[in-house]
């Protein structure tokens, strides 16, 4: 089958890829905001964790030339600035919000001035990127396998969405986790430790974000470019917003996202021949899903309704 | 209470000598004083190994200042602020001139940036960009005695002072050559661009330049050129390896990285599908040989359309300094890279085919048949 | 706590909202606004301005203190990687280029009257930005949107001053049109998210992150469709009657105070006057603090979600009018970008009060505009203002630290609660 002097299936099975890919980061970035805010913490940081892992993931990847080992320190270095954000929010018990948007302001002066500093040492070497992984059997499917090769973080977005996913709702600690984003003072009653649940969640968060900005440098593109997550933390969150704080929502409201941004280059790919035009500009395309999302919004989703603790500070005996 | 009144003591001590710091140092830039700096600055040494003496510059006989203004973005973005900046430095290293430069980090600041150079009464001003063009030629209007070079800054030299020139490119005619070499190359007949957006007048050059040249050599390829939106066109690269997978499928084999680091991205991604695929792929870059500037895309850069910005600029700037500016557009030198590790896999006969395509489109013999500036609809 | 209050009368609350708030905002707060309601005796004079000077002193503090740290970044950087300028302007011991690069940031924002003036100037669209986003968190609201509330703003205002209908206008017809312009746009773009929450729940923080995304493409589509054909991506320049009146020029004729900053002002002192003055701002605030409450007591939240949202990007719409007829004369893509959130900033560190966005605005526009100084006097990447202002808003913020770094004792007052999350 054939569309606009391209096949059908090839266009579609790399439409799909590519969605998969361009949802990994927001994917994980909303993780990382679900562990976060289902503790009772809102996190408005993911874009600066993201942005300084991502730097951080390049540097450490360049030097050992090892991206694996680039991962480790993209996750380490998003884990110690969250960690800050917990030591803002939980110990000192500034406004979430603030302590969010300090993270946001840091990562990029600090990113774009060490990246100076490396850059200007001239001594970086090459940048190294993560191969890409197919599934055993399902890859050497024709035309569908291409779907099974993909970056392992685009891997393991889909897995930490299952697992998050298990773990939020069907182990003790998820139980413990949502309990004190829900009613920090019950909680406490029943002897749950509602401090360490936060510092816990805000780091296991951290380290997701890690591995969204690890996406990408390590993944995407190789190199690390002052500003170059450009909001997708942003849109993170709306996807965890979009998907009501649940797991597999966020991962359905990341994956439109995602299928938004690969819509953008097949069509253009595909009007590119004279007879194959569809009339849309690519300013109307790109604004879109966009809309999209407003009226799904506004029509089917409804009311979001947050943990209700969220964003509150705790104070242990009031 | 002690401790409060200390508080206070701090506040008014950091205070007054806050005060006394910024009134009483002189930064020695200020064009109104001659005097040797005091404090901080007496003990100045040259910097960078050019200089030749610490006074202000207002002295007599001092050496020629050469500042550079910058695009909205950094001198080591690896693309025409950095390609400048190289040039300017290179041209101070070499003759024994003053650099210095600004970064512009928001459109409205062009014309106070070029402003700060100005008051320094600079000898000559670099400003990098399309977009600051404007500020350019009001500053020039404004300071007579100052010669002003704009890179990348197309004038109608009728409404221009005499002391702006403008260094520009033929972009065309570099994407003209790296399109036939990709039509040369490819074997599938099918070739792709991944590129900044259209309404930026270079990128469409190159964009067209490439899809008519390609077509020159066979009318029957196909030639995919996609354009990035306007928001975020030069920092996309996640996009631009996206783009360059998704012509890639589709049966592209050559693909033109063309748009900052959203073409960078495109080499790179190209680079990552050929190297889990085994498939004979093959990237080209632009501006500069981008083998030096994406080392991780070596393997696969057959070569890199390329305009002189840094020699152009050095050159303009020297020129300038002899008090030789031409005025008006001077237009840089266009062409292709090297094709470093991939010499071997091009054939002696098309390199005799782009080494002649090249002298003639230098001599006027071929035309590429692009407009300077995408037309409206 | 303010459940209580809604029983009582306006001043009451207003006594208690007073008392609470400190940081930036509360000197200001404290004497522009005495108490009114009954309760606490007047202060004297010299007590008064001692409480002032208290509640600025860690402000005050925290700002040194991010300067200091800001500081040590500076000379690092310098001992690592000296600074890749060959300027002869200064000498490169890494003491000295720290010191020139502060000195670089003091002329650059205070050194001449036009550097003060292009603080000035460069503050503005951040006092609107600040005031947009303060008034959405006293009313309960996260507006992220100002960034393309200032974009339509910006070009509905230069829509109006390029169109060769009214060029012929008068200034005095022709200004306040291009204002109203921008405004009526901010307060559509801001209106929508409102709408939309009041009647369906939508999340303002997911449908303004969107409208930021479709509002740049709406400029890109009409910036395109207008574009002179010189090949600039831009509207054509606004008709000289659209200009904002110069009030004080500069030498340079380059970020000249023009009227924007008094509109600025003005605008700062109506939103302190709308939301502690009137009862419609009692309200909003309500609603604010706890909308079942605000409910319970028969006020309309719904009502006064789109209100206030339509206010706040009102706001932001004005804020990009005032730029596109002050300093930049058209809009193009590039214009607005940051604003929005660089918006969400001032308005924190102002403690989402006015008169504290006002001093929090002009502190951003002191770093912004002397940033390039900097750069130029001692070779200083400018990623360090970002720093700067990041150690800035943390350490106002966190103010326990700066208490114990300089031992100064907490006067014991509540935390005022300046957002509530994602609310509900």
């Amino acid at each position: 089958m054939q569309i606009c002097g391209t096949d059908f299936w090839v266009t579609l099975i790399n439409l799909l890829s590519n969605t998969l890919e361009f949802a990994a980061p927001l994917t994980l970035g909303a993780l990382c905001g679900l562990f976060c805010e289902r503790s009772g913490v809102v996190n408005i940081g993911i874009e600066g964790l993201m942005l300084t892992s991502a730097f951080f993931g390049f540097i450490v990847g360049s030097y050992s030339q090892n991206p694996w080992v680039g991962i480790i320190g993209a996750v380490i270095s998003s884990v110690v600035l969250s960690g800050l954000h917990a030591v803002l929010s939980i110990r000192f018990k500034v406004d979430q919000i603030i302590s969010g948007t300090v993270i946001n302001i840091l990562a990029v002066g600090l990113t774009g001035y060490l990246n100076r500093l490396f850059v200007d040492s001239g001594t970086l070497p090459a940048a190294v990127t993560l191969p890409k992984l197919g599934i055993p059997g399902l890859d050497q499917i024709p035309v569908l396998g291409a779907l099974f090769v993909q970056p392992p973080i685009t891997w393991l977005a889909v897995i930490l969405v299952l697992v998050a996913n298990y773990v939020m709702y069907f182990t003790r600690w998820g139980l413990r986790t949502r309990a004190v984003g829900e009613n920090p003072g019950a909680a406490d009653t029943v002897g749950i430790n509602v401090y360490f649940m936060r510092y816990a969640n805000v780091l296991i968060g951290g380290a997701i974000a890690g591995l969204a900005g690890a996406y990408f440098t390590l993944e995407s593109t190789g190199t690390f470019e002052t500003g170059m997550t450009h909001g997708s933390g942003f849109i993170a969150l709306a996807a965890l917003i979009f998907g009501k704080w649940t797991p597999l929502g966020l991962w359905g409201a990341a994956l439109l996202f995602g299928l938004s941004q690969g819509l953008s280059i097949t069509f253009q790919a595909l009007q590119q021949s004279s007879d194959c035009q569809f009339g849309v500009s690519k300013d109307v395309l790109v604004m879109l899903p966009y809309i999209l999302t407003i009226l799904v919004l506004a029509g089917v989703v409804g009311r979001a309704v947050a943990p209700a603790a969220d964003g509150q500070v705790y104070e242990k005996g009031r | 209470m002690k401790q409060r009144k200390f508080s206070y003591l701090v506040m008014v001590a950091v205070l007054f000598g806050l005060t006394m710091l910024m009134s009483a140092c002189d930064l020695g830039g200020t064009a109104s004083s001659a005097t040797p700096n005091s404090g901080a600055a007496a003990s100045n040494t040259p910097a960078g190994g050019a200089a030749t003496s610490s006074t202000p510059a207002t002295a007599a006989g001092a050496a020629i200042r050469v500042g550079l203004v910058t695009d909205v973005g950094k001198v080591d973005d690896k693309s025409f602020n950095q390609s400048a900046w190289e040039g300017v430095k290179g041209a101070a290293d070499k003759n024994g001139y003053k650099a210095n430069y600004i970064e512009t980090a928001d459109q409205k600041d062009y014309a106070t940036n070029i402003q700060q150079f100005v008051s320094q009464k600079y000898d000559i001003i670099v400003t990098v960009g399309f977009l600051i063009a404007d500020a350019t030629n009001k500053a020039a209007t404004a300071n007579p005695g100052i010669q002003f070079i704009g890179v990348d800054q197309f004038q109608d030299p009728t409404k221009s002072p005499k002391n702006y020139t403008s260094l520009v490119f033929q972009e065309d005619q570099a994407g003209y050559l790296a399109g036939a070499l990709a039509a040369y190359m490819s074997k599938t007949g099918h070739i792709g661009a991944v590129l900044g957006t259209d309404n930026v007048p270079p990128v469409y050059r190159y964009g067209e330049g490439y899809r008519q040249g390609a077509l020159s050599v066979n009318s029957s390829i196909k030639v995919d050129t996609i354009y990035h939106e306007d928001n975020n066109a030069f920092n996309d690269p996640d996009w631009g390896s996206k783009t360059a997978g998704t012509l890639i499928s589709n049966g592209a084999d050559v693909i033109f990285g063309a748009g900052g680091k959203t073409g960078n991205g495109a080499l790179i991604g190209l680079a990552q599908t050929a190297a889990q695929s085994g498939k004979t792929l093959y990237a080209i870059g632009v501006d500069t040989d981008q083998y030096l500037t994406v080392p991780e895309a070596q393997k696969y850069l057959l070569s890199s359309a390329t305009k002189g910005l840094s020699d152009g600029t050095s050159t303009l700037v020297t020129m300038a300094a002899n008090k030789q500016a031409p005025g008006g557009n001077f237009t840089g030198k266009v062409g292709l890279a090297p094709f470093h590790d991939l010499d071997s896999a091009v054939s002696q006969a098309t390199k005799d085919k782009i080494t002649k395509l090249t002298s003639d489109i230098a001599s006027g013999a071929v035309k590429t048949g692009v407009a300077p500036v995408k037309p409206a609809k | 706590m303010e459940d209580q209050s809604i029983s009582q009368s306006a001043p009451a609350a207003e006594e208690a909202d007073t008392s609470q708030s400190r940081g930036l905002s509360a000197g200001v707060d404290d004497q522009l606004a005495p108490s009114t309601g009954g309760g606490k005796p007047r202060p004297s004079r010299s007590q008064a301005i001692f409480s002032a000077l208290h509640s600025l002193l860690v402000p005050f503090l925290a700002v040194v203190t991010a300067l200091l740290i800001g500081g040590v970044v500076i000379f690092i950087s310098n001992v690592i990687s000296p600074p890749v300028s060959t300027s002869p302007l200064y000498g490169n011991s890494p003491f000295n280029l720290t010191l020139r690069a502060y000195q670089g940031l003091w002329v650059g924002a205070f050194g001449s009257f036009d550097n003060i003036s292009a603080t000035i100037v460069t503050a503005t669209p951040y006092i609107f930005g600040g005031l947009a986003v303060a008034l959405g968190f006293r009313a309960g609201l996260f507006n992220i949107g100002v960034e393309g509330q200032i974009a339509l703003g910006s070009l509905a205002a230069a829509a109006v001053g390029f169109n060769p209908a009214f060029a012929g206008l008068s200034p005095w017809l022709l200004v306040p049109m291009c204002l109203l312009a921008g405004c009526l746009a901010g307060a559509i773009w801001g209106g929508i998210p409102g709408l939309l929450k009041a009647q369906t729940g939508a999340h303002e923080v997911i449908t303004t992150i969107m409208l930021n995304y479709i509002a740049i493409q709406i400029v890109s589509v009409v910036v395109n469709a207008v574009k002179p054909g010189n090949g600039q991506v831009r509207t054509p320049d606004i008709s000289l009657n659209a200009h904002l009146p110069v009030l004080i020029a500069t030498s340079t004729g380059l970020k000249q105070i023009h009227l924007g900053p008094i509109i600025a002002i003005l605008a700062a002192i109506a939103v302190y006057w709308l939301l502690w003055r009137t009862t419609s701002g009692f309200e909003l605030r309500t609603v604010g603090t706890n909308p079942s409450a605000a409910r319970y007591a028969g006020i309309s939240v719904k009502r006064n979600i789109m209100l206030a949202m339509a206010l706040s990007g009102l706001l932001g719409g004005l804020a990009g009018a005032v730029e596109v007829t002050g300093v930049n004369f058209y809009h193009s893509q590039g214009f607005s970008a940051g604003y929005g959130f660089d918006s969400i900033t001032v308005a924190l560190l102002g403690k989402s009060n006015p008169f504290g966005v006002v001093i929090a605005a002009l502190l951003f526009g002191a770093l912004k505009s002397s940033a390039p100084s900097m750069q130029f006097y001692a070779g200083t990447p400018q990623d360090v203002v970002s720093i700067i202002q990041a150690l800035i808003l943390l350490f106002v913020a966190a103010d326990e630290i700066v208490r114990y770094i300089y031992r100064v004792k907490s006067r014991g007052e509540e935390k005022v609660v300046l957002t509530r999350g994602w609310g509900g």
